[in-house]
């Protein structure tokens, strides 16, 4: 298997031209036939692993089983042809860096790795059939990895659905993330950018206290008159407080309220409302929405009595509701690491092992996960969160967790290597 | 899920299927290697197998063990501070240092792609004359003399290491490194940047 370099792979992922799948390609070609449900499609290696979802969990799954043993057939479905990495995408916001550089193909999955994929959404999983529903046909298999991320709660909060655009998340990197740096580009001088974060557990912990770093020196720097509101439901900035707050000290047009849940946003008054009947205007608005597993895990009652998240198995990280069906990244709950990129990566290569050693009639080996959260709270400072993990009795518990002792650009340094490598680690 | 394309799905799935890559060797995969599963999660930061493309990571790959070792037990001992390498240290020795050890060592040694400037090299090699009583004429290091091979690293991450050693940040108090770092402390930065160069571009 020919080797792509890393500097190869970043050179021929960002900004270069998408091959059209040969799949994509069938589908316009392929003359229409009757409405018939095929028999169960039989994978042609006579074991397939399928992997839904291609983001930092399924990816790396997918590449890892590939990896690990390649006379298993691996077909990974994601809607999206592109990857856009959501770490790195709050640079986006403050004009340090472009969409495009967070941007990847698919194609050494495929060509590198000889992972198969259909960018398309999967509907239903049937655990008993041990069956993946795409459109009216079926794809069976021996083992299931589900990795569909987050998805929004739009519900949760007045207005916001029947706002569409008009009020964007931007939180799964992507049109979102340029649309709001538009925004913000083009908000008067003096205006006021309101964004909110919604109650723990999210997408990335940090994430949000990140982005009002980002927007605050993006406001010093080019409209000194501007405001940035923090509105967070919830009590504390949950993530890295004290480095926050420290890193904040340079921010005074960045006003941050705690215990302030957004419950409704109305686009025409430009004006979100807090539980507490605070009435808040905006230039700008940037609503982060109460957030669950991907609607596939919803779909497919994978989710716990909460009807948000999927607890798993802490070494094979299969479903502790179906069988031979594993759930990885943001969607799961119950093991002590956070909604991470770092952590779905980790996850990724564990539950690919442990498909591997199960489908072979073997123990899987009980391997723990790692977290790296890097924050860019300047155009070029940083500062980290690392969590080191075992396995006791067949539970992930944490060693230790520590902080960077602040912010420097020599942990930029190290969070663009991590970048780096954790990309190709995905994805070449 | 685009409406009107479901009539025609399963046949994209079939033609999908039909059309596949030809099969792949059914030859054992990496997974029986000793010490590959304890050590894939470092993959995250130091590349494919150790083998670390980005410029502030060491590579690790060809590594001598006991270097390898030594650095897992300075970093989880706290004598070489690093809050993102102490905890993994602590991590990797829950798994079993000298498999992880024994993993990357056994890696074929790719130098660093970082670019390095002639000049800067031909600086460096001038300036190494010191660096070489422990480090060897080759760089190669010393396991006697508790030296590493730095042939090939990434010039971001010597660089850096050579700031932490003059700021007393790298293994600070350890009294058998006092003259090395007295040493460093008389170089400039710019110096030290040369001789990041000059090793970085040996073994390439």
């Amino acid at each position: 298997m020919a080797r792509m370099s890393r500097r190869d792979f970043l050179k021929a992922s960002s900004g270069a031209a998408v091959a059209v799948s040969g799949l994509a390609g069938c589908a316009r070609t392929a003359a229409p036939t009757a409405m018939t449900t095929p028999a169960d499609l039989a994978p042609t290696s006579g074991r397939r692993v399928i992997v839904i979802g291609g983001g930092w969990g399924g990816a790396t799954a997918a590449k890892y089983v590939r990896m690990e043993d390649p006379s298993l057939e691996v077909i990974l479905i994601e809607p999206n042809t592109k990857f856009v990495s959501c770490p790195f995408s709050n640079l986006v916001l403050s004009g340090v860096r472009s969409i495009g550089s967070l941007t990847f193909g698919y194609n050494a999955l495929r060509e590198q790795h000889g992972v198969r994929i259909i960018h398309d959404t999967a509907t239903a999983i049937e655990p008993d059939a041990r069956r993946v529903r795409l459109g009216r046909g079926f794809l069976t298999y021996d083992r299931l990895i589900v990795a569909p991320g987050v998805d929004f709660q739009t519900e949760q909060i007045e207005g916001l659905a029947a706002a569409g655009d008009s009020v964007l998340h931007a939180w799964k990197a992507g049109p979102q993330t340029v649309a709001l740096a538009q925004q913000l580009k083009e908000m008067p001088d003096g205006g006021v950018f309101v964004m909110s974060i919604p109650p723990a557990a999210y997408r990335c912990p940090p994430g949000p206290y990140e982005r009002a770093c980002q927007v605050a020196w993006y406001l010093k720097t080019r409209k000194p008159r501007a405001k940035l509101l923090v509105l967070d439901a919830n009590q504390n900035v949950i993530s890295k407080p004290a480095l926050f707050r420290a890193a904040w000290q340079a921010y005074p047009n960045l006003e941050y309220r705690a215990s302030s849940k957004v419950v409704k946003v109305d686009p025409a008054a430009r004006e979100v409302t807090t539980e507490f009947g605070d009435k808040v205007r905006y230039d700008v608005v940037n609503v982060i929405p109460p957030q669950r597993a991907g609607a596939i895990a919803v779909a497919a009652d994978l989710v716990g009595v909460d009807k948000r998240w999927c607890e798993v198995d802490h070494v094979t990280y299969e479903s502790v509701k179906a069988k031979n069906v594993h759930v990885i990244g943001d969607s799961t709950i119950g093991i002590p690491v956070p909604k991470s990129g770092t952590v779905a990566n980790s996850m990724g290569k564990i539950a690919a092992t442990a498909v591997v050693h199960l489908i072979n009639g073997r123990a899987a080996p009980q391997m723990p996960p790692i977290n790296t959260c890097y924050s860019w709270v300047s155009d070029s400072e940083v500062m980290a969160v690392v969590n080191a993990y075992r396995i006791d009795n067949g539970k992930v518990v944490q060693i230790e967790q520590k902080l960077t002792p602040g912010q420097s650009t020599l942990y930029a340094q190290h969070a663009m290597a991590w970048a780096a490598s954790i990309w190709a680690d995905i994805l070449a | 899920m685009r409406r009107g394309a479901g009539a025609i799905r399963p046949l994209v799935i079939a033609a999908a299927l039909a059309t596949a890559l030809a099969a792949a060797p059914a030859t054992a995969g990496p997974v029986d290697t000793p010490g590959f599963t304890s050590a894939f999660s470092c993959s995250a930061c130091h590349g494919r197998a150790g083998a670390s493309r980005a410029d502030a990571v060491p590579i690790l790959a060809g590594m001598p063990a006991w270097y390898l070792k030594k650095a897992i037990d300075d970093y989880a001992a706290g004598r070489r501070p690093s809050p993102e390498m102490e905890p993994f240290s602590k991590m990797v020795k829950t798994l079993g240092a000298d498999e992880v050890a024994g993993y990357f060592a056994a890696q074929p040694r790719e130098a660093s792609q970082s670019k390095v400037d002639r000049t800067a090299i031909a600086n460096g090699r001038t300036a190494s004359a010191t660096c070489a009583a422990c480090h060897g004429e080759d760089g190669r290091g010393n396991q006697a003399k508790g030296t590493p091979d730095l042939t090939g690293q990434p010039p971001g991450y010597l660089l850096n290491q050579m700031k932490l050693f003059k700021a007393e940040k790298r293994s600070p108090g350890d009294a058998t490194l006092t003259s090395i770092k007295v040493f460093m402390k008389s170089i400039d930065d710019k110096t030290l940047a040369d001789l990041a160069a000059y090793y970085s571009s040996l073994g390439r």
